[in-house]
C-alpha cells in the first residue's frame, strides 16, 4: 500500500502540498509515504527543489540590467554613468546588512519569516524597479534596486542555511553545488532572454519605449513571485519537519564582533585587497559588455548577450571542479597568482586587440571561478574561527561597498573616454590586486608560508597538532589560528568553509 | 613552483617592453611637428560681392609646397584643395568665367606645372527617405531629393581659420543645412566629437542639419558626396580599424575614401570619416548615431561641373565618383527626435593620419605592469636574501 502510495506521489510531484496534507491530517501515527516524509530522501529532495529556486529570481532579476543595457539607456534617456547607478544602489544595502544578515537570521525573525521576509524585499524590489521604468521615473527605479539589494544578499544567506539544516556531511556538497548551479543559470537565462522578451513585448504594444520596458521588467518580476511562493513552502515544510522530527530552527550560528577588526593580519587585509581589486574589474564590465560586444566586435546583439553570460556559464561547471583540484593540491596563493594573471590576460586581449572575444570571455569565466575556490578559503587559514563571521562579513562588506563605487565610476569613464580607456581602469584594478597577491606571497612566505602549502602538508600540520608531537614543531608555526581549527564547526562555519570553495559568496 | 612564477614575470616583462617601446616612438615620433602657414582670402580680388555665395580662399604655405584650399557655395558646396610644389604659387579667379559658368579656366593657379595634386569633394544632395518599418534601408521611399545647388546659401563667416555657410531651401521650412570648413596650420585634434585628428595637410568639414521639417515623422536621411581627383579618382573606401576609441567613444573603425596611386598602394589624397553622426549639438555618448556608405561609384562628369561653379572653374576634364552617407541603423532613434544631425569629414592631401595612443593609456599600462615586476623581483632578491641567512644559522640548531 505504501509502496502504491510512493509512485503516485513520484508522479505527481505537484501535488506535495496535498499529500503533505494528507500526510499532516492524521499525525504521526500514521504510516507516511516517502515524500511526505521529512526524515526520508525523497522528501528532501523535494526540499532541496524548493531551495534551489529560492534563489533563481533573485540571481535572474540582478543583471536585468545589463541584459537590456541598450533599451534602458534609450527609453528612459540615460547616460552610462546614471545606467550604472542601478547596479551601485543594489550594493549600498549590503555594505551594512553583510554584517547583520546573520543576527537577523539567528535571533530577529527565525530562518522561516527571514527567509519569507527577504523574498518578499526582492520581490517588491523588483515591482518597484519595473514600476519606475513603466512611468519613466529614474529614482524610482533606483529605490527598487535599493529593496532588492536588502533582500538579495540576505537571501542567499537563508537559503544555505536551510541547506545546512537539512542536508548534513558528503549531501551538503552536492546540495550546495546544485544551489550554486541555479544562481548561475538564473544569470544565464536572464542574459539570453530578456532581450527576446523586450522584443515580444514592444511588438504587441507597438513601439519600443518606457511602457515595454516596465512590461518587461515586470515579467521578470514573475520569477521573483516563483521564488516568494518557494519561500513560502518552505517555510511551511520546515516548520511541519521541525514539528515531526522534533529538531530546532536552523541557525547560522555566526558571530560578528566588531572589535575583532583590529586583530586581523596583514595577511588578510591583503586578501581584502584582492577582493576588492578583482572583483570590480568582472562585475561592472559584464554589466557593460553587451554594448561593448556589439560596438567593437560587431557582435548581433543576441551573440553580444551570449558572450557577455558565458562567464556565468563556466563557472557552474567549473567551480565544483577547480574547487576539488584547489582541495587536493593546496598552495592556495599560487592559484590566486595563476587566476589574478589571467583575468589580466583576458582584458588585456579585449583592451588591445580585435581577437575573438569567446576567448577572453572563456578565459574570464574559468580565473573568476579559479580565484574564487582559492580565495576566499584563504580567509579560514589566517583567521581564528571564532572571528571568522567578523571576517567574512567585513570582506563582503567592501567587496560591495568598491563595486558600488567602481561601478559609478566605470560609467562615468566611458560616459567620457570609451571603452579602451575603462578597460585599462579594469586593468588596473586587477594590477592593484596582483601586486596585493604578490605581497601576500612575499608575507606569507616570510611568517612561515601557512597559506601556500600544500594540501599533503596541510594535513599533516593538523594531524601533527592532535598529536603530543607538537613540542617538536618549530614555535613560529605555532599560530593560534592552528589551534582553533580544532574547534566542531557551526553550522555557519560549515557553510562559510564549503561555499569559500565555491566561490557562492560574491554577489550573483 | 620558483620556475612558474619567473616564467609569468617573463611573459609580463616582454608586454612591458614592448609598452614602453611603442611609448617611447610615439613620444619620438610626436617632436616633428610640421607647420604651415595660413593666409586667409575671401573672393580674391572680387570688385563686387558675387551673388549667390562666396569663394574662400586659404593658402596653407610649408617649407617648399603649399596647399591652396578653396571653399565655394556657388552652387553646389565644394571643397577644393590643391598641391603645388612651389611656397610662391597663386590663386587667380576670373571673376565674370567664374560667375557664368559656362566655360572652364574661371579659376586658376599659377604657376600651372606646379600643380602636384588636386583634390574637390562636392556635396551634392540630401535624401530623405520615410522609413515606415524602422528597417533603416534605404531601398524604397523616398521623398525628392534635394538638390544643395538649388538651397539659398549665407554669406560666409570667418572665423580664423574656418568659415561657416549655412543653406536653406523652403521644405526645410525653419531648418537650415550648415557646412564648417576648419584649416590647420599644425597637428592636433578638434574639440567636439569626433575628434578628429588632423594634420596641416587636412582640413576638416563638418555638416549639419539643424532644424528642418521632415516630409514624414519616421523619416532618415543620406547625404550624397561626390569627389573629383583629377588624374586619380577616388575610387574605393578603405576602412581601418582600430583598438583606441577614447576621442570616439564607442568607435573602433574609420572609413578613408581614397585615390590611390598608380600601381601602388600609396595614397595621394583621402576623405576620411569616423561613422558616426551625432544627435546633439553638444553630444554625450548616447547621442551618438552610427552611418554607413555606399560603394564609390562613377558619376557623370559634365552634371557635376554643371552644378558647382568651382569645379567648372577648375577643372577641364576629369574623374567624378560619388557615394552615399546614410545616417541611422534599425533601432536608433530618427531625426525628428532632437531635429539635428552632425557629421564630420576631413579632407587632405598625403595620406590620411593615424591615430595612436594618449600618453595616458601608456602610462597606467606601463606603472600597472611594471610595479608587480619590481615586486617580484625585490621579493625575490629579499628571499635569496632570507633564505641565505637562514641557512646560516641553521648550522647552529643543527649542532645541538
Amino acid at each position: 500500500m505504501a509502496d502504491f502510495e510512493e509512485q503516485q506521489n513520484l508522479l505527481e510531484e505537484d501535488d506535495e502540498s496535498s499529500s503533505g496534507e494528507r500526510g499532516s491530517a492524521s499525525g504521526a501515527d500514521r504510516q507516511m509515504s516517502a515524500i511526505c516524509d521529512p526524515s526520508r530522501a525523497l522528501h528532501r529532495v523535494v526540499v532541496l527543489t524548493f531551495m534551489c529556486f529560492l534563489g533563481f529570481g533573485s540571481y535572474f532579476c540582478y543583471d536585468n540590467p545589463a541584459a537590456l543595457q541598450t533599451q534602458v539607456i534609450q527609453d528612459l534617456n540615460l547616460n552610462t554613468a546614471k545606467f550604472m547607478q542601478l547596479y551601485a544602489w543594489y550594493s549600498w544595502p549590503n555594505v551594512v546588512l553583510c554584517f547583520f544578515g546573520g543576527f537577523l537570521l539567528d535571533r530577529v525573525f527565525g530562518i522561516r519569516l527571514g527567509t519569507i521576509i527577504f523574498s518578499l524585499f526582492v520581490c517588491v524590489g523588483q515591482v518597484i524597479f519595473a514600476a519606475g521604468a513603466w512611468l519613466d521615473l529614474f529614482w524610482l527605479m533606483e529605490v527598487g534596486r535599493f529593496v532588492f539589494g536588502i533582500g538579495g544578499e540576505s537571501l542567499a544567506v537563508a537559503q544555505n542555511t536551510y541547506a545546512v539544516n537539512w542536508f548534513k556531511g558528503k549531501e551538503l556538497n552536492l546540495v550546495f553545488g546544485l544551489q550554486l548551479s541555479m544562481a548561475r543559470l538564473g544569470s544565464t537565462v536572464n542574459m539570453n532572454i530578456m532581450g527576446w522578451v523586450y522584443n515580444k513585448v514592444a511588438a504587441a504594444v507597438g513601439s519600443p519605449g518606457y511602457y515595454t520596458l516596465g512590461a518587461s521588467l515586470m515579467i521578470a518580476a514573475v520569477t521573483c513571485v516563483f521564488s516568494l511562493i518557494c519561500a513560502l513552502v518552505l517555510g511551511f515544510l520546515d516548520k511541519r519537519a521541525e514539528r515531526i522530527l522534533h529538531k530546532e530552527q536552523g541557525k547560522t550560528g555566526e558571530v560578528i564582533k566588531l572589535t575583532d577588526v583590529k586583530d586581523f593580519p596583514l595577511t588578510l587585509w591583503l586578501i581584502f585587497i584582492i577582493c576588492v581589486g578583482y572583483y570590480v574589474a568582472i562585475f561592472p564590465f559584464i554589466g557593460l559588455g553587451q554594448v561593448f560586444f556589439i560596438e567593437k566586435f560587431n557582435f548581433s546583439p543576441a551573440e553580444a548577450r551570449a558572450v557577455n553570460s558565458i562567464v556565468y556559464i563556466i563557472s557552474a561547471p567549473a567551480s565544483p571542479v577547480l574547487g576539488f583540484m584547489v582541495d587536493k593540491t593546496g598552495r592556495n596563493v599560487v592559484w590566486v597568482i595563476t587566476a589574478v594573471v589571467a583575468t589580466l590576460a583576458a582584458h588585456v586581449m579585449l583592451a588591445f586587440t580585435f581577437w575573438n572575444p569567446w576567448i577572453a570571455m572563456s578565459l574570464l569565466g574559468v580565473s573568476y571561478s579559479l580565484l574564487a575556490c582559492a580565495l576566499w578559503p584563504m580567509v579560514a587559514f589566517v583567521v581564528p574561527e571564532h572571528q571568522l563571521g567578523t571576517a567574512y562579513g567585513f570582506m563582503q562588506s567592501i567587496q560591495n561597498l568598491g563595486l558600488a563605487l567602481i561601478a559609478m565610476a566605470a560609467g562615468a569613464i566611458l560616459d567620457s573616454r570609451g571603452y579602451l580607456v575603462l578597460e585599462v581602469f579594469f586593468c588596473a584594478c586587477i594590477c592593484i590586486a596582483l601586486i596585493a597577491v604578490v605581497m601576500l606571497y612575499f608575507v606569507d612566505y616570510v611568517k612561515g608560508g601557512d597559506l601556500n602549502q600544500s594540501a599533503a602538508a596541510r594535513a599533516k600540520v593538523q594531524k601533527e597538532a592532535t598529536s603530543d608531537a607538537e613540542a617538536k614543531r618549530r614555535p613560529s608555526k605555532q599560530t593560534q589560528g592552528d589551534l582553533a581549527r580544532l574547534a566542531p564547526m557551526s553550522a555557519f562555519s560549515l557553510r562559510n568553509r564549503y561555499l569559500s570553495r565555491l566561490g557562492a559568496q560574491d554577489t550573483s | 613552483m620558483a620556475p612558474a612564477v619567473t616564467m609569468r614575470s617573463n611573459r609580463v616583462f616582454v608586454v612591458l617592453l614592448v609598452l614602453l617601446f611603442s611609448f617611447c616612438q610615439s613620444f619620438v615620433g610626436g617632436t616633428k611637428e610640421y607647420q604651415r602657414k595660413l593666409i586667409v582670402s575671401v573672393n580674391p580680388n572680387a570688385t563686387t560681392l558675387p551673388p549667390g555665395g562666396d569663394l574662400l580662399h586659404v593658402r596653407a604655405v610649408g617649407n617648399d609646397d603649399t596647399l591652396h584650399f578653396l571653399f565655394c557655395s556657388q552652387g553646389a558646396p565644394t571643397l577644393l584643395i590643391v598641391h603645388t610644389n612651389s611656397s610662391t604659387s597663386s590663386v587667380q579667379v576670373n571673376w565674370p568665367q567664374f560667375l557664368s559658368r559656362n566655360v572652364s579656366g574661371g579659376l586658376r593657379v599659377e604657376p600651372q606645372s606646379s600643380i602636384q595634386y588636386s583634390i574637390a569633394v562636392v556635396f551634392s544632395r540630401l535624401l530623405e527617405y520615410d522609413d515606415v518599418n524602422d528597417t533603416a534601408k534605404p531601398d524604397s521611399g523616398f521623398f525628392p531629393p534635394y538638390e544643395l545647388q538649388n538651397f539659398k546659401w549665407t554669406r560666409l563667416q570667418l572665423f580664423g581659420a574656418a568659415a561657416l555657410v549655412c543653406g536653406k531651401t523652403p521644405e526645410f521650412v525653419n531648418g537650415s543645412l550648415c557646412l564648417k570648413l576648419s584649416v590647420f596650420d599644425s597637428d592636433g585634434r578638434a574639440e567636439s566629437w569626433p575628434r578628429l585628428l588632423h594634420s596641416p595637410n587636412s582640413s576638416q568639414l563638418e555638416v549639419w542639419l539643424d532644424g528642418i521639417t521632415t516630409q514624414a515623422p519616421n523619416s532618415r536621411f543620406l547625404l550624397e558626396l561626390q569627389a573629383v581627383g583629377g588624374d586619380f579618382p577616388l575610387s574605393r573606401v578603405d576602412v581601418r580599424q582600430f583598438i583606441d576609441d577614447e576621442f570616439t567613444p564607442s568607435i573602433f573603425k574609420v572609413s578613408e575614401w581614397v585615390s590611390p596611386a598608380a600601381g601602388g598602394s600609396d595614397v595621394l589624397g583621402y576623405v576620411q570619416w569616423k561613422p558616426v553622426a551625432y544627435r546633439q549639438s553638444s553630444p554625450a555618448l548616447e547621442d551618438a548615431t552610427p552611418c554607413r556608405y555606399s560603394d564609390p561609384q562613377s558619376q557623370d562628369a559634365n552634371a557635376t561641373a554643371a552644378s558647382s561653379a568651382l569645379i567648372r572653374a577648375f577643372f577641364s576634364a576629369h574623374n567624378v565618383t560619388g557615394l552615399n552617407v546614410s545616417f541611422g541603423l534599425a533601432g536608433e532613434p530618427f531625426y525628428n527626435s532632437t531635429k539635428f544631425l552632425s557629421w564630420t569629414v576631413l579632407v587632405g592631401v598625403g595620406a590620411p593620419p593615424v591615430d595612436t595612443f594618449s600618453p595616458i593609456v601608456l602610462t597606467i599600462m606601463a606603472v600597472g605592469l611594471g610595479i608587480p615586476v619590481i615586486l617580484l623581483l625585490l621579493g625575490g632578491v629579499f628571499v635569496c636574501i632570507h633564505k641565505r641567512r637562514q641557512g646560516a644559522t641553521a648550522a647552529y640548531q643543527s649542532i645541538n
